[in-house]
């Protein structure tokens, strides 16, 4: 399969000043193959967010290089990274990070905005989306804010948003990790079954229960790959 | 669109601070379209007072060469001359009519009522000159002049005074000079016009020229002042100039006296007021910079409070471009609001000055330049005070952006 990410030797280092340097990644190199199904597995401080901010276009590395679907990401500029991240890169967080002031529908129409889709089309896509990721009531609770749902809900809401634009490889941070049991396993199913219809996803995880999930588990520490099997 | 809205929901978040961004904005615009209206209103009552002169009139007087009182005073008094205004009269082709004046206070009883009034000795012209109405009898007329009559034309204000209810046209006064009483008849009864400078016709009681200088104001052929009336408005300026040579040609000192026509005088107060006016308007426009700063200090502490929501909208891949439109538009809508209430209210507040200062003759009027001007100012500054904080929200790195809780 082609692959749709890769690394090649990539180094981030951390100039905390005073001549202090923090080395995240000393030399990671892999890469994803379309329709996989990875976690990047590590204790806290191994360098796996370091890792998922770099994969996601939200850092530049030191040195090294990473090429995603084609393209090499140390050329482009601000400008080019963000329209970049909106088409190709979706994004789930810790925490959710929905935008408290947007309601849930607005929230899933955000990356449509900014890659200018028109406004019918948007809605129309963001109700999809939410009935994808099996909201319940979608058509009374995408007019909620998120403080008036619950947890796994809003969890479900910032993964439609995470698919607005289609991207390339959805990457999920610790995307369980605020979460009840129950709700847990709900959003796990979600990927499983985005990954079945052919998606992209990178999971980032200190949770070998998380991990399981996947077909290929990169563990990393002190900012190095040290076990990179494939289950299955 | 989507980013007006997104600017309008954050704002009402929290309600009272928008509000109280808004509030000094509000108070400048006030402030400053009020400054404007009282200044506008000042100049037109001026003006208008000024105009009620009648439009083409010249005013000849002695002029000040400093010093106080005394016999520098005395002496200035009778610098003008009679011959001056048979000069100007002859010899100034741009000047319509001329008049001398002679002008004192008297004791004038009439029965058992004494009080003192103003007496005028000039040329019957002067009625068309000042344009003075008449209400009953008649006005002075040049056989008067010649033959000395001691007849006379009163003020409205001052008739009431002396007459009460009764039709002053007829009855005698008598004018009290040193130990003689000089009997004058009124003949005439002038409208109530109002102060026109530096006369009051209301308080005057006006007789023909030669009656004055023969039996009451012997000023040995010196006048109090001449007033002059122009052909026109256009060429008032002309005959400005030609009067002020022929002064020249006899008293070789331009300190003696002072010809002023009534658009030097227009001119002169409306700088007079343009300067007060923008003074008031500028003190007015500082605290719309302080409301500009409360602004900035506002969106400086939204943008820091915001910080992840705009990490979580790079990631989603909004430009910093996109992030920068955003806040300034926030910055901008707070502003163009309260510079609408500002404008909005300051109506409100023009009429309850004018309400309460009814008493001083203030008038306020506003006027557009003032509210296109306080309006874009408010927009201005909107954009100048939300740039700083647009950019620094713009500039975030989305990776620290996204760390901060």
């Amino acid at each position: 399969m082609a692959a749709l990410l890769e690394l090649k030797n990539v180094k981030k280092i951390y100039d905390m000043g005073r001549d202090i340097h923090v080395e995240a990644l000393r030399g990671v190199s892999f890469s994803i193959e379309e329709g996989s199904y990875t976690a990047i597995m590590g204790h806290s401080g191994s360098g796996k967010s370091t890792l998922l901010q770099i994969m996601g276009c939200l850092d530049r590395v030191t040195s090294g290089e990473i090429v995603i679907k084609g393209t090499a990401v140390k050329d482009m500029n601000d400008f080019q990274l963000a329209k970049f991240r909106n088409r190709t890169i979706g994004f789930v967080f810790q925490s959710f990070n929905l935008i408290g002031n947007l309601t849930a529908i607005e929230n899933v129409e955000l990356p449509m905005i900014y890659a200018g889709v028109p406004r019918a089309e948007r809605r129309k896509r963001a109700m999809e989306l939410l009935k994808l990721v099996g909201l319940e009531e979608p058509e009374e609770r995408a007019y909620h804010r998120p403080n008036q749902l619950s947890g796994g809900q809003q969890q479900r809401v910032a993964i439609a948003r995470a698919l607005a634009n289609d991207p390339a490889v959805i990457l999920a941070d610790e995307p369980t990790g605020n979460l009840a049991t129950n709700q847990w396993r709900r959003i796990l199913d979600i990927f499983k079954r985005l990954n079945e219809s052919g998606k992209t996803i990178i999971i980032v995880t200190h949770d070998p229960l998380v991990g399981q999930e996947a077909t290929r588990i990169i563990t990393l520490e002190d900012g190095e790959i040290i076990k990179d099997e494939r289950i299955k | 669109m989507e980013i007006l809205l997104e600017a309008f929901r954050s704002l009402g978040k929290d309600k009272l601070r928008t509000f109280l961004s808004m509030l000094g904005i509000v108070i400048g615009v006030i402030a400053v379209i009020v400054a404007i209206a009282i200044g506008a209103g000042t100049t037109a009552n001026v003006t208008a007072r000024i105009s009620s002169l009648g439009s083409n009139v010249i005013i000849i007087t002695p002029g000040f060469t400093g010093g106080f009182g005394g016999r520098a005073a005395m002496a200035l008094t009778s610098v003008l001359q009679e011959t001056d205004v048979q000069n100007i009269q002859q010899m100034a082709p741009d000047v319509a009519d001329v008049t001398p004046i002679l002008q004192k206070n008297f004791n004038v009883i009439y029965q058992a009522t004494n009080t003192v009034v103003t007496v005028v000795g000039a040329y019957p012209d002067t009625f068309s000159i000042l344009d003075l109405p008449l209400q009953s009898g008649r006005l002075l007329n040049q056989n008067d002049e010649n033959a000395d009559a001691n007849v006379a034309v009163i003020g409205n204000v001052i008739a009431t005074t002396l007459f009460g209810n009764e039709d002053p046209v007829g009855q005698t006064v008598y004018v009290s000079t040193g130990g003689f009483q000089v009997p004058i008849t009124i003949v005439g009864e002038l409208k109530q016009t109002g102060s026109k400078l530096t006369f009051n016709p209301d308080n005057m009681l006006i007789i023909p020229y030669t009656t004055a200088a023969a039996k009451l104001i012997q000023l040995n052929g010196g006048v109090s002042q001449i007033i002059a009336s122009a052909k026109s408005a256009q060429t008032a300026l002309n005959a400005v100039d030609e009067i002020n040579n022929i002064l020249y040609m006899r008293l070789q000192n331009t300190n003696q006296y002072r010809v002023i026509s009534q658009n030097q005088i227009l001119s002169t107060v409306s700088q007079t007021t343009d300067v007060l006016t923008l003074l008031l308007a500028s003190i007015a426009a500082i605290s719309m910079v302080v409301g500009g700063i409360g602004i900035m200090n506002i969106m400086l502490v939204s943008v820091t409070e915001r910080t992840k929501e705009i990490g979580v909208k790079m990631a989603m891949g909004a430009t910093r471009r996109r992030i920068m439109v955003e806040f300034l538009v926030e910055s901008m809508f707070i502003t163009i609001v309260a510079g609408a209430i500002g404008v909005g209210l300051s109506f409100l507040i023009a009429a309850l000055v004018t309400y309460l200062a009814s008493g001083l003759g203030l008038t306020v009027i506003i006027t557009w330049p003032s509210i296109v001007l306080s309006f874009g100012v408010s927009v201005a500054i909107g954009l100048f005070f939300g740039l700083y904080p647009a950019y620094l929200a713009s500039k975030k790195s989305p990776v620290e952006a996204l760390r901060y809780e």
